[in-house]
């Protein structure tokens, strides 16, 4: 290659990679950039207090999180937002054979965000395999609770007994969940 | 044989070889995003070449962890790729190439819709021609079997949107995020008018530290994606359309890909590798240079169980148009 055609090929290179968001994967950083909380605030942040939602489960019943929180015996509540593809089903697979057996105290909610209504949601659900498991699937049908965590595919949020966000972020390997839940309060 | 009747073969398999590379590389449907670069090998005797294609992926429901296909009534999700690749003959036998997609997300869920657009992960690879095939019309000794042999290193350069990115919506990722650093091999034995290439490659993610998810800064981490194996065979007929030299070349084909389960923080994380078997079709138009040619090809995931662990179902719809300078 004569050297105007390396330059060009850099320059299309140098182009893209000023554009957009990419510079985060090109450059990746390592360091800590988790803004500080005022504490005692509600919002989706680690340490704030949880935002409260209502939704109906996969079986018509109506679950509030701050009632399901606040139950005597529940230790945590995690919350898991799904869409049912291939890593949200690895993830689920994951945390029932990982976790769940360790943490009888704490509940597990799947919260389906992309489904129409319950009944949607139940079909999903009982097409995944995960009917009768450790999960009770929520209908987000609203996307209340997308919204008010500030979730994505795959989010893992766990909250404490007093209603305090310990963690929220991606599920990965599970290890941070289960380092999380074993530090409950 | 004359020299350039030995091109013409040549210039055929690899045709058939660098549209079979698309499946391979090109990487899940839109529901978990990404895309994929495609190697671009350079026929012997050309100089450069520019290659366009475009891919219309369509999600056709699930393998899960386990390897049983769900299906997913509801759910439509497409993404959309064009591809501009260049590739640059460096010496008698050395080429570079490099190929650019450009990614659309249409995400049709029963109570979501969404859609976005941006640069997907950017392939540099560079390839180096081992060996020719010296016999493409008779074989009069065993060697005479002995395909053609080019190998090289392909990098993936992460110039997509991950999650790692300033996006908030999993469904609006146009890339994985990592480098890759892949070793390729392409095997190729001609005898007219049959052809049979065999691509292999291995490849392995670069660990890169991860400080946000979507938009959200977490706690920092090491991350790295599994090693990735992928090959594919594929068979072809090329057919002489009339008295002229034009050609049209048929070609079936079966793909593997495997990814491993990749680590966090040193830590394997069991929920990350995937695998996906896949057969495909495709048909090339050549013109009577062999400067201009022009496919079609099919890559079709079997929606069945076993063909696929923890990955989407996907067809694979390409079109492609490429010219040579000699």
């Amino acid at each position: 290659m004569d050297s105007a055609n390396v330059r060009r090929l850099l320059l299309v290179m140098c182009i893209l990679a000023g554009c957009g968001n990419m510079t985060n994967d090109l450059y990746p950083s390592g360091s800590n950039k988790v803004p500080p909380v005022q504490p005692g605030t509600i919002g989706p942040a680690v340490g704030q207090f949880a935002p409260d939602f209502t939704l109906s489960d996969t079986l018509g019943n109506s679950v509030t999180l701050s009632t399901a929180v606040t139950t005597t015996g529940v230790q945590g509540t995690v919350l898991y937002f799904t869409m049912w593809c291939p890593i949200c089903d690895s993830h689920m697979s994951h945390m029932l054979s990982a976790t769940v057996p360790g943490f009888p105290g704490v509940r597990f909610f799947a919260v389906d965000y992309v489904s129409g209504s319950a009944a949607d949601a139940r079909n999903a659900e009982i097409s995944a395999g995960y009917a009768g498991t450790a999960f009770t699937v929520l209908a987000d049908t609203q996307q209340t609770a997308l919204n008010l965590y500030q979730a994505t595919m795959g989010t893992t949020v766990l909250i404490d007994r007093n209603g305090v966000i310990q963690m929220n972020e991606d599920y990965k390997d599970g290890a941070r969940l289960r380092t999380a839940l074993t530090e409950l309060p | 044989m004359n020299e350039h009747s030995l091109s013409f073969w040549l210039c055929a398999a690899l045709l058939v070889g660098a549209a079979l590379f698309t499946p391979l590389t090109a990487f899940a449907g839109s529901c978990c995003g990404g895309g994929g670069g495609v190697n671009l090998v350079l026929p012997k005797f050309y100089e450069s070449m520019i290659d366009l294609s475009v891919d219309i992926e369509q999600y056709n429901g699930l393998w899960n962890n386990d390897g049983k296909y769900i299906d997913q009534p509801g759910y439509h999700l497409w993404q959309y790729r064009m591809n501009v690749g260049y590739a640059q003959r460096l010496t008698s036998r050395w080429q570079a190439s490099v190929t650019v997609p450009y990614v659309w997300n249409y995400n049709g869920y029963p109570n979501k819709t969404s859609r976005s657009d941006g640069i997907g992960d950017m392939t540099l690879s560079f390839w180096y021609e081992a060996r020719e095939d010296r016999s493409a019309w008779k074989i009069r000794s065993p060697g005479d079997l002995i395909p053609a042999v080019t190998i090289g290193p392909s990098l993936i350069i992460p110039t997509g949107i991950s999650p790692y990115d300033g996006v908030s919506d999993s469904t609006d990722v146009t890339g994985r995020g990592f480098y890759r650093l892949d070793g390729n091999i392409l095997l190729d034995k001609t005898i007219h008018p049959w052809s049979a290439t065999l691509a292999m490659s291995y490849g392995t993610y670069l660990e890169r530290p991860v400080n946000q998810e979507y938009s959200k800064f977490v706690e920092p981490y090491h991350k790295k994606l599994g090693d990735r194996t992928s090959a594919s065979l594929s068979l072809s007929y090329i057919y002489y359309l009339g008295s002229g030299g034009d050609t049209l070349t048929g070609t079936a084909s079966c793909s593997y890909l495997n990814e491993e389960n990749g680590t966090i923080d040193g830590r394997q994380d069991a929920t990350s590798g995937f695998r996906k078997e896949t057969v495909g079709g495709a048909i090339a138009y050549s013109s009577t240079d062999h400067d201009w040619s022009f496919r079609v090809s099919w890559s079709h995931a079997v929606r069945h169980d076993g063909w696929g662990d923890n990955f989407p179902t996907t067809d694979i719809y390409t079109l492609g148009v490429r010219y040579g300078f000699r």
